[in-house]
């Protein structure tokens, strides 16, 4: 029940077993803890940084990961900018990879 | 070296058709690119085949001991006639399709799909 | 005269066949049409099924074209005249993607498709398209450039024919233009080979290939058109374009499309010049290439604010894992180390999670498309009160995709890892950056879709679209939980074939 891979391997019923095990403990440290929750309060409300939160406001998927996103802001540019939908820049693209197919083949 | 000459020919049509397909921005001239490149290419098969003084490879029809062209590079052109041929006019179409939806031709223009 | 050794070939001309009758029976009645459509795929899926697990118990199967009997493949002085199916290991594994995909797509397309939109011109060029995927990945003739063009022409076809939207033409010119050029260019490389030797069969080209100029020549313009076709970094751009603009059940199908490309690449590589690559400078080059590919595409996945678009990324991103496995495979394989054959069986084992995550993926899609007419991720939100199957779906197949354990894409992405970190560490650092992004990619575009308070009241999908995914998703689950059964079985004879089976392959055609 295992693929071995030479120097490891990878059961997925040994990682079900385990996470199984990590997820009791984390269910007995959340058990021993204290019971301050009350219903229909303001405990019940999503936390956004002590803001009221407007009804039915929903973050967007271009939201989430903002921070990352931006991180990455600066190889995205790049990567981004010679995507240009320009049919003749497809051509040009695929004229370097087969000159670069070529000349790798060639000179070997 | 005149033997030779056909097969310059093939490379100068290719060439000219990779030449309009990168610097011409019209979508019929592309599909006019690809088709140059699509002869040169056919061209290529067919003179592949030929042997000097070969007659047509029908074995009916053929004089006895008679030298014949390679029969494989014929079949492989006509196929790629076919395709070529449906290649084009499926282009052409959507070709006609873009210019009713965006009024131009011009590929510089046609980018809503990008990034 | 039983039916048994007209498999291969019954394989590829029945589709065809329902591709052509289709329209005429749709003439008749449309309840006609239908039934003639499940009737055919399940004749084409039994076939490929049955075919496979001829092939994985007792080896090679061989079809002749025209002969006499169906393994005369060469004629007196041993040279092959005729047009030879030959069906290996790696061919049985990916007609079994191929059927899997166009099962999947045929099920979700009987309610997706809308009748007064095109339904029977989409059945007919999926057959068609089905066909062709088939053909490229039985035969073994060189001559199979005819259904790569086949192929090209259907799924371009497919791509742009809602031409009342904007987009799809455009999306469909583009890759057609592709397409098209990638295709003269094998052509060129076909007509090359066949000048020096006289031949087509693949078998007998590759005993004879020797590494001379025009060979070289040859495999550097096959390699650039059939790397285009699938979609690798720098040449990839139309890939985004034709999956985000194709109607969900055809954009499942195109990534199938992708990966028979990609078969033919490696038939050429390990099979055609198996005998002829000494230099590990080619594997290097599709190693290089396909990290640059998924992390290029991971990267602008991130970015993507349509749907379609996002998950057209992560499925280019996923091609370079297949070719960074078989890749780093292709580098070693004349030194011959045991992670070698590792990486391929990650490669290998790859496209058939990837056929099924992706696919899971865009029917899931299909059905946000179908329900709100949008896919752009700023218009949508908290679908998932009124489509919780979907929503389920989606969410499987982007854990599976980002290769998440237990599931499939972490069983197949494990073994590429292990395997390329020995070849080089830098590699695996950079796969496994792609799969962080793809991660992060995949839990935005969840939450931002599904997630949510209810924007709209929309009409969860129809039971027959359901089912569609409710397969690949079962074959997400399968994979991932029991991957060791699937790789002994399916993977290594696959791999094994590649890796190793040059000389069988050739003795197979050859004899002797």
């Amino acid at each position: 029940m295992r693929l071995v891979t030479g120097q490891g391997f990878w059961s997925p019923l040994v990682w079900l077993a385990l996470a199984a095990g990590v997820a009791l403990l984390a269910w007995a440290f959340w058990f021993r803890g204290r019971r301050t929750y009350k219903a229909g309060t303001e405990q019940d409300m999503p936390f956004l940084s002590g803001e009221q939160v407007p009804e039915g406001a929903h973050v967007g998927g271009q939201h989430l990961y903002w921070g990352f996103v931006e991180g990455l802001r600066p190889f995205v540019d790049r990567v981004q900018a010679f995507h240009t939908g320009f049919l003749g820049d497809y051509m040009t693209w695929l004229v370097v990879l087969l000159a670069v197919a070529l000349l790798v083949v060639m000179l070997t | 070296m005149i033997g030779n000459f056909p097969f310059a020919v093939c490379m100068i049509l290719i060439a000219l058709g990779l030449w309009t397909l990168l610097t011409r921005r019209n979508l019929i001239k592309l599909a006019i690119g690809i088709t140059l490149i699509e002869s040169g290419v056919n061209l290529f098969l067919v003179t592949l085949g030929y042997v000097r003084g070969g007659v047509a490879p029908i074995y009916t029809y053929a004089p006895p001991g008679a030298r014949m062209v390679l029969p494989t590079p014929q079949a492989l052109t006509l196929t790629s006639i076919v395709i070529g041929l449906a290649t084009t006019a499926l282009m052409l179409a959507f070709a006609v399709v873009i210019y009713r939806h965006r009024g131009t031709l011009d590929a510089g223009k046609i980018r809503e799909l990008k990034g | 005269m039983t039916i048994g050794i007209h498999v291969p070939i019954l394989a590829i001309a029945v589709p065809l066949l329902g591709a052509f009758a289709l329209p005429i029976f749709a003439k008749v009645h449309r309840n006609l049409r239908d039934l003639w459509a499940i009737l055919v795929a399940a004749f084409t899926c039994a076939m490929v099924v049955a075919l496979a697990v001829q092939v994985f118990t007792s080896g090679i199967q061989l079809y002749t074209l025209g002969a006499a009997s169906p393994t005369a493949t060469v004629v007196q002085g041993g040279f092959p005249i005729r047009i030879v199916l030959v069906v290996d290991g790696m061919s049985a594994f990916m007609g079994l993607i191929t059927a899997l995909v166009g099962l999947a797509s045929l099920m979700y397309a009987f309610q997706f498709l809308k009748e007064e939109q095109g339904k029977t011109l989409a059945m007919t060029l999926f057959f068609l398209l089905w066909a062709g995927m088939l053909g490229m990945e039985y035969t073994g003739d060189m001559f199979n450039f005819v259904f790569l063009e086949v192929t090209s022409i259907a799924a371009c076809a497919l791509v742009g024919y809602r031409t009342w939207e904007s987009r799809p033409p455009e999306a469909a010119f583009k890759a057609m233009a592709m397409y098209t050029v990638g295709g003269l260019l094998v052509l060129l490389a076909v007509g090359i080979l066949y000048g020096e030797y006289g031949a087509l069969n693949i078998a007998y080209l590759s005993s004879k290939i020797s590494g001379t100029p025009l060979d070289k020549v040859a495999l550097g313009l096959l390699l650039g058109g059939l790397l285009m076709k699938a979609g690798t970094v720098p040449a990839h751009m139309w890939a985004p374009d034709a999956y985000g603009e194709a109607p969900a059940q055809a954009a499942i199908v195109l990534v199938a499309n992708t990966q028979a490309s990609l078969y033919g690449l490696f038939r050429v590589l390990f099979t055609l010049y198996g005998g002829a690559l000494s230099t590990p400078a080619v594997g290097w080059l599709v190693t290089a290439l396909g990290t640059l590919t998924l992390l290029v595409a991971a990267l602008m996945a991130v970015i993507q604010t349509d749907l379609g678009r996002l998950i057209a990324y992560g499925a280019v991103s996923q091609i370079g894992y297949m070719l960074l496995g078989v890749g780093v495979g292709l580098t070693v394989i004349s030194s011959r180390p045991d992670f070698g054959l590792v990486a391929m069986k990650g490669g290998i084992f790859h496209m058939m999670n990837d056929a099924a995550t992706v696919g899971l993926l865009f029917l899931a899609a299909g059905v946000v498309k179908r329900a709100c007419g949008t896919k752009d991720l700023r218009a949508l939100g908290g679908l998932g009160h009124d489509l919780k199957w979907t929503s389920g779906f989606f969410f499987l197949g982007a854990l599976a995709l980002a290769g998440i354990p237990p599931l499939n894409g972490f069983a197949s992405k494990f073994l590429i890892y292990e395997s390329s970190f020995r070849l080089s560490p830098i590699l695996t650092a950079i796969a496994v950056l792609g799969s962080i992004l793809l991660l992060a990619v995949f839990v935005r575009a969840f939450q931002g879709v599904f997630l949510g308070p209810r924007l709209r009241t929309v009409q969860p999908a129809p039971l027959g679209m359901l089912i569609a995914m409710g397969v690949l998703a079962a074959i997400i689950l399968a994979f991932g939980l029991v991957p060791d059964f699937f790789v002994r079985h399916m993977v290594t004879p696959a791999a094994e074939a590649l890796w190793r089976g040059r000389d069988l392959y050739l003795a197979a055609v050859l004899g002797g």
